[in-house]
């Protein structure tokens, strides 16, 4: 079955005549409480209600993307006083991991507060969802129905950029198969006691251009993790049975295991960030002081701890700039999707990678430009220059 | 640990004093040399300004030697796509070549230094956010180390560093252990402009030694807070509120709030607190048109990237400033009013006020290259 491309059909659009919107466009699927009240012809229906996920899709809410604009006496920063961002990639990623195989579909409407929307951004909903391996459920507030109503230029120009994202995800549908690279794991049951950390840090860690990739406790066992230098064990206690053998394996290989307290219980060979590390084999386990409890602080130490030099891509200029970065399984290609938060264009962005590709290519929403590597100290550097709301930077080793 | 004046004094004799010989009571001797790129040359045009400096064997030998670099915030942006160690801060060949040579001279320990205002990281791992391998420096000799002075850091609790005669604005300053365990304190800077304070070279890169736990926008009102975050504006530049009260408060809070009354101060009373003995000013390639990666929405300045080919160097961090001052096309006899001090007090003159050194090029010796050599206009045409 092709993957649907869902569209919210508004209540408001009762003449058939409307379908026209959607042809020629990838969108294949129309949503809501009930149908459109006539036969809408190749376009399939599906019953979207609060609560209940249509049968084979995880839904999650989400939230509308961007950076809240500051607002007098409201505090709307993060930990750091740095502006707060708004993103779904953490309830994609725990939606991906808990429901392993189903198509994840983003529900969240349009805001209807009094912060101006602006429609262009609609294409970033889109390629936020689209970039992460998900779908956000197109839904058109009142201002961009009444402009496509009217037929005003910034709607019909941001409706085409949103086909204009769709499009482009669907020419490149591999890359949903396509691995995360990255230097940590992140093991959790992503459930119960820990599922508020473990989720918290699914979204946090994205703010730091913290790559990583998700595992589910109870596949450890079955899992390589050959291309991770460190996993995070997010638990309220330390693992056990299979999952602890497996662990400490790649432990003894080589990694670095963060673990809560109780999975050693020798006296530590240092201490650094207050952590307790413990030598095994070739690699170690570093052990928290206490029980985790704010996850801003767990992703910056458990950042530091990995280092800054296993980043597995350095962004320049891109301070309300998310990443993901995904590799072909014979890793001589890779994308990374590059989502501005933020409104305008961004600034001059640069990425930075140890792995030596040869070349690059940055598709926009508007253009397609062929970049050259430029040398840096800790590797290859790409110059991407400006964007808005959405960029792919081919690379090819 | 709190240092009073009296062990100051005694601390300061064996390398503050001995720089200052070494500068020479008639006069400071400044030395000047082109250097056209980065990389593996830099070490050999400094360790000849250094021996144009009368050498530093004796300033260093058995020393710890704490260097304070730029490296401002924030880490990932860049002008355009030029990488800040090209554009706002000293550059790491500039940095290892002098550590080299601190180590081949004898130092015991060198411990590079500067403070992030927006975490707590080791300085290696703000290294690599900025782009750099910082092993190279950690490696140019023996008994190298690292440190982000945001903080108490690696210190079990900050230093105090009290002004001699009283100060300007502040009568002593809390910092970072590292600024108390050395015997010897070199501040090795950009050559760059400055929006508030009109320029920053060696004097101003002192600024960054006070700790943003106690001087940031988000220190605590009792004590210092636990994680540094925040520029220096509440505090420092604008006079807004106290440090904590654990800290030295101002001597007179009915003085000016202007931050270009103040700061040029402020960077007197650190200078006076914390002498400095090596003042390097990286030269090589900069920026004209102030000292972040973009000017402010506010500003009328334009960015520019330039590319003076030179490094400067003294005992004397007046002088040495004010070399860099008229190599940027500035009259370092200016005050408030005359380029680059539009909207400031020079400090330059607030320094030499201060017998801290001497801004009057008629009283310097520029060994090397004349600065008329050598001199980039800062607000010529682009």
């Amino acid at each position: 079955m092709p993957e649907l491309i869902p569209f919210r059909w508004p209540k408001e659009w009762t003449d058939p005549a409307k379908l026209a919107w959607l042809q020629g466009t990838p969108i294949n699927c129309l949503v809501g409480e009930v149908p459109p009240p006539f036969p809408t012809g190749a376009l399939k229906f599906v019953k979207l209600e609060k609560d209940a996920p249509p049968e084979g899709i995880a839904t999650t809410a989400g939230v509308w993307p961007r950076v809240l604009p500051p607002e007098r006496d409201v505090a709307e920063a993060g930990p750091t006083g740095a502006p707060w961002v708004d993103s779904n990639v953490g309830h994609i990623r725990l939606a991906q991991t808990r429901d392993a195989g189903k198509p994840v579909w983003l529900t969240y409407t349009p805001p209807t507060d009094k912060h101006v929307i602006p429609l262009s951004s609609y294409a970033r909903s889109v390629a936020e969802a689209a970039a992460h391996g998900a779908q956000w459920v197109i839904t058109l507030g009142q201002p961009f129905l009444d402009g496509l109503e009217a037929h005003t230029e910034d709607a019909l120009r941001s409706w085409k950029r949103m086909v204009t994202a769709l499009e482009f995800f669907q020419r490149n549908q591999e890359w949903a198969k396509w691995e995360p690279v990255a230097a940590l794991a992140v093991v959790s049951s992503f459930a119960g006691e820990t599922e508020l950390l473990s989720y918290e840090f699914l979204n946090m860690a994205p703010r730091r251009q913290l790559a990583f990739r998700t595992v589910l406790a109870k596949d450890v066992p079955a899992v390589s993790f050959e291309r991770q230098k460190a996993i995070v064990y997010i638990e309220p206690g330390p693992p056990e049975g299979e999952v602890l053998k497996r662990l400490l394996a790649f432990v003894e290989a080589g990694g670095l295991l963060i673990s809560p307290r109780g999975i050693v219980k020798t006296a530590p060979d240092a201490t650094r960030m207050q952590y307790q590390f413990h030598r095994l084999g070739k690699g170690q386990i570093a052990v928290p002081p206490d029980a985790w409890y704010d996850p801003y602080l767990m992703v910056r130490q458990v950042h530091l701890l990995v280092g800054h030099r296993l980043d597995v891509v350095r962004v320049w200029n891109g301070g309300d700039v998310g990443t993901y970065y995904l590799s072909s399984p014979k890793g001589d290609r890779a994308v990374v999707h590059l989502v501005q938060y933020g409104a305008g264009p961004t600034q001059p962005v640069t990425l930075g990678f140890d792995r030596p590709y040869r070349s690059a290519r940055v598709t926009t929403l508007e253009s397609r430009t062929v970049l050259q590597p430029v040398k840096g100290q800790l590797g290859v550097e790409f110059n991407v220059g400006e964007f808005s709301d959405y960029a792919a930077v081919e690379l090819e080793a | 640990m709190t240092w009073n004046r009296r062990e100051w004094l005694t601390a300061a004799t064996a390398a503050g004093g001995l720089a200052h010989r070494l500068s020479g009571a008639a006069g400071a001797t400044v030395a000047v040399a082109r250097c056209a790129s980065y990389g593996p040359g830099v070490s050999a045009v400094l360790g000849t300004m250094f021996d144009q400096l009368g050498g530093i064997d004796r300033l260093v030998k058995g020393k710890v030697v704490a260097i304070k670099i730029n490296m401002s915030n924030p880490l990932r942006e860049r002008t355009g796509f030029r990488p800040a160690w090209f554009t706002r801060w000293t550059h790491p060949d500039v940095i290892a070549a002098a550590v080299q040579l601190f180590g081949k001279a004898g130092a015991r320990r060198i411990r590079i230094l500067e403070s992030s205002t927006e975490d707590a990281h080791p300085l290696e791992e703000n290294f690599l956010i900025g782009g750099w391998d910082p092993d190279a420096i950690l490696k140019a000799a023996p008994s190298v180390e690292m440190e982000n002075t945001s903080g108490a850091g690696s210190g079990h609790d900050y230093s105090r560093l009290e002004v001699p005669g009283g100060g300007l604005i502040y009568p002593g300053f809390d910092v970072n252990h590292s600024y108390a365990d050395c015997d010897v304190m070199v501040s090795m800077a950009k050559l760059l402009e400055n929006r508030t304070t009109g320029l920053s070279l060696s004097m101003e890169n002192m600024l960054g030694i006070t700790p943003v736990t106690i001087y940031g926008d988000a220190a605590g009102y009792e004590a210092p807070s636990d994680d540094p975050y925040g520029s220096r504006n509440a505090i420092l530049a604008t006079g807004q509120r106290q440090p904590p009260h654990t800290s030295p408060a101002e001597k007179d809070p009915n003085s000016p709030r202007e931050p270009g009354y103040r700061l040029p101060r402020i960077t007197v009373d650190l200078l006076k607190a914390r002498p400095v003995h090596l003042a390097i000013i990286d030269g090589v390639e900069s920026q004209a048109g102030g000292e972040g990666p973009a000017p402010p929405p506010e500003s009328q300045s334009r960015i520019r990237l330039v590319k003076p080919g030179v490094l400067i160097a003294g005992f004397d961090p007046v002088a040495t400033d004010a070399v860099g001052a008229a190599i940027m096309g500035f009259d370092p006899m200016a005050d408030r009013g005359r380029p680059p001090f539009e909207t400031c007090d020079s400090t330059l003159r607030l320094a030499e006020e201060a017998s801290v050194g001497t801004r009057d090029l008629s009283r310097v010796k520029v060994a090397g290259t004349p600065v008329a050599k050598v001199r980039v206009s800062f607000r010529g045409p682009s």
